[in-house]
């Protein structure tokens, strides 16, 4: 049997191929409206036709001319320049029906290639609302391919697009394999001017286009880029998103806490006493119901960060700040994959790939685990909660919300220095900045909830296989052995998490961690929420009643000095295993991963000393 | 003012980094800029792929935050940030005179 049928999805960046590829495919990848939210090539199989086909999304890319390593990635899949991996048979070209003159330079230098090829024009229903009257039939005629109109978001013109990748893979004979095709700078120089007189001529026959865009839009721009009014919006933006993670998520946290609470007594009161009650008490409900309770704060944070990312308001923040930014040796280009790092480290790590400049992209992976990312939260969260009063402060704020934009700006801060510090001090060549603006649009319903429904899912299924299974190792660690005969301290103590904690404790005496705290450290290395189940396993095996919060538990046994040295250290914070595996992959440098690893983990040990040591200091 | 009216000209030339806020202008040249160093060619062609090509009609609708830096311009009803240091690279003429 012959291989399957190869597609590629080419085009500019943000012209809408992760939306077809989504629709084609039914796969559910992150779409959203900034350049380069794709950065790897992405595979699939074409659903409901007859024959097997694979597809691929490629990174956006402006030209087969590349400039960052995204873009690598997209012009090594299309000539056909990875190791065992067959050239594309078709290009799917993409293009924005919004943005015409930028794509057809790419498709007219995709079609020098002399490789099958068929055009989705794509944004349909945004190019009629905008008054842009395209000639379809007559384009495809001057650029010599068919053109299929689509409108990826809501599945138009994508039956059709896909009744034409069944008859072509029906018809296709399998290609002879040509060896990778060369281009050299000088091949093209020339040619662009050319190629846009092609261009001109071509789209003054067949397309009407008003002369300005929207008039909203460019209202909007005037006042989020302003160099002043710009900033205060992004700041605006920024406190608005921790207070609502506070603010809206108490209710429902207080009802899932509530819940798992008399779950607990429930449990307790019905199974008899023994280890088996325990377990599932101590163990179960109290380590994985300890972490659940985040879910809505997770949510909330993850709705901002999606309507941020689908209206293309990114890369107008991205703009204010490159300035300021460069002093650190960054760009706004790092300012996406930062962001994303509030996210998860992981991804943002991997957006990186859209900075041209090496050295630039490696400050970025160095500092992008300082934001503060959505497993932290439930840490701070639990901790704000128990040391922080709620109360209302300059009328308007929440205390408990001020102190989270507090930890979050020490991120942000402590990346700026870092960054400061290892930027380079001696001129080299600079590297253009070059990034695009798209137009806003309204966040569509659509991709927010199936980014919702996917972050809430990695987080319930985090909670269910790894966050769980180390609950119930802990539980184990801590039960066993039991006291002895003569015990005079909670039998905690004599087990083995017990004997581990008092082992590390002397190490983090300075920093006044106790010795459960230090038995947090150890699981949260696989996932930074487990610091939370470990604590309530921890705490809820050592207490006797079963119905002490585990926000009370440390209220009553730590010291304030205490939750801000830990909350100091969970700022840096030991990275997640995932976050460095990113790191080695990404840099391919085990040099820099064992920089990444052991700076962290100094500047977490580093800061939560000196917090300890000034909080006491003051509270005494 | 008739800055630069055509590319070329001895007249001192009008680059796009001088141009104020709100003013249209047309390309006329793109220059070397000797900050890029050796990819300075390749920004060059990247500008014109991106549709900065002589005869192009650009607008300039904001500056960054310090020192004027970076700017948004529209190109082909496409909005892009630059630095001064790339728009420092095309030469341009005004379409309308300054306000």
């Amino acid at each position: 049997m012959s291989a399957p049928i190869r597609f590629a999805l080419v085009g500019n960046p943000n012209c809408g191929k992760t939306s077809l590829f989504n629709r084609l495919t039914g796969a559910r990848a992150k779409v959203a409206n900034y350049p380069g939210v794709t950065v790897e090539r992405r595979s699939g199989t074409v659903t409901h036709i007859a024959t097997p086909t694979e597809i691929l999304d490629l990174p956006g890319t402006y030209s087969l001319f590349v400039t960052s390593p995204d873009e690598q990635v997209a012009r090594d899949v299309i000539l056909g320049k990875l190791a065992h991996e067959k050239r594309p048979d078709l290009l799917i070209a993409v293009v924005d029906a919004c943005n015409l003159r930028l794509g057809l330079r790419l498709v007219m230098e995709l079609k020098s290639l002399n490789r099958p090829m068929v055009l989705a024009l794509n944004q349909m229903d945004e190019a009629k609302r905008r008054g842009i009257s395209i000639n379809t039939a007559a384009l495809s005629q001057s650029i010599g391919m068919p053109i299929i109109e689509t409108v990826a978001v809501n599945s138009q013109g994508v039956a059709e697009l896909r009744q034409y990748l069944d008859t072509y893979a029906q018809s296709a004979q399998q290609p002879t394999e040509q060896g990778a095709q060369v281009l050299t700078l000088s091949d093209r120089q020339e040619s662009v001017e050319a190629l846009y007189a092609e261009i001109e001529s071509i789209m003054s026959q067949h397309v009407i286009q008003p002369a300005h865009l929207p008039r909203w839009q460019d209202r909007l721009d005037a006042l989020v880029m302003h160099p002043l009014l710009g900033m205060i919006a992004l700041f605006t933006i920024l406190l608005v998103i921790f207070q609502a993670v506070f603010a809206w998520a108490s209710p429902v946290v207080d009802l899932i806490d509530a819940g798992f609470s008399s779950l607990g007594e429930l449990v307790g009161a019905t199974l008899p006493d023994g280890i088996l009650k325990d377990f599932i008490v101590d163990g179960l409900i109290a380590g994985v119901g300890g972490v659940l309770v985040f879910l809505p704060q997770i949510i909330i944070l993850f709705f901002f960060i999606l309507v941020l990312e689908d209206s293309g308001y990114l890369t107008r923040a991205a703009f204010l700040l490159d300035r300021p930014m460069r002093g650190l040796g960054l760009s706004g280009r790092s300012f996406i994959p930062m962001l994303s790092s509030f996210a998860c480290a992981v991804p943002g790590i991997m957006a990186t790939r859209t900075i041209s400049d090496p050295r630039e992209r490696f400050i970025t992976i160095m500092v992008a685990p300082l934001m503060t990312c959505s497993a932290r939260l439930p840490v701070y969260a639990l901790i704000i909660a128990a040391f922080i009063p709620e109360q209302t402060v300059w009328g308007v704020f929440n205390l408990q919300g001020l102190t989270l934009f507090a930890l979050y700006f020490a991120g942000v801060a402590s990346a700026a220095l870092v960054a400061w510090m290892m930027r380079r001090r001696t001129a080299r060549e600079e590297f253009p900045l070059l990034l695009e603006l798209p137009s806003y649009r309204w966040p569509m319903m659509y991709h927010l909830l199936m980014g919702l429904r996917e972050r809430a899912w990695i987080f319930i299924r985090r909670v269910g296989t790894i966050i769980l299974a180390l609950s119930i190792v802990l539980w184990f660690l801590a039960t066993f052995p039991g006291a002895p005969e003569d015990a005079t301290l909670p039998a905690i103590d004599y087990s083995f998490a017990g004997q581990l904690g008092h082992f590390m404790q002397p190490l983090f005496a300075p920093l006044g961690f106790n010795w459960q705290m230090c038995i947090a450290l150890i699981p949260a290395m696989g996932a930074r929420e487990v610091a939370v189940s470990a604590l309530a396993t921890v705490y809820a095996v050592g207490e006797e009643s079963i119905d002490v919060a585990l926000g009370g538990a440390l209220a009553a046994s730590w010291s304030l000095p205490v939750a801000f040295s830990y909350l100091a250290w969970f700022v840096y914070a030991p990275q997640c295993i995932s976050t460095i595996a990113v790191v080695k992959r990404e840099t391919n440098s085990t040099k820099a991963t064992l920089f990444f690893t052991v700076y962290l983990f100094a500047l977490a040990y580093f800061a939560a000393w000196v917090t300890y040591q000034v909080a006491s200091a003051i509270v005494n | 003012m008739n800055i630069a009216s055509h590319a070329d000209s001895f007249t001192p030339t009008l680059r796009l980094d001088q141009c104020r806020k709100g003013t249209s202008v047309r390309v006329t040249s793109l220059i070397g800029q000797p900050l890029f160093g050796a990819q300075d060619e390749s920004v060059s062609l990247r500008l014109k792929e991106l549709g900065f090509l002589p005869g192009a009609h650009l607008k300039v609708i904001g500056f960054g935050l310090l020192g004027s830096d970076p700017l948004a311009v529209q190109v082909n009803g496409t909005k892009f940030a630059l630095r001064r240091a790339e728009a420092a690279k095309i030469c341009v003429e005004p379409i309308t005179p300054h306000p």
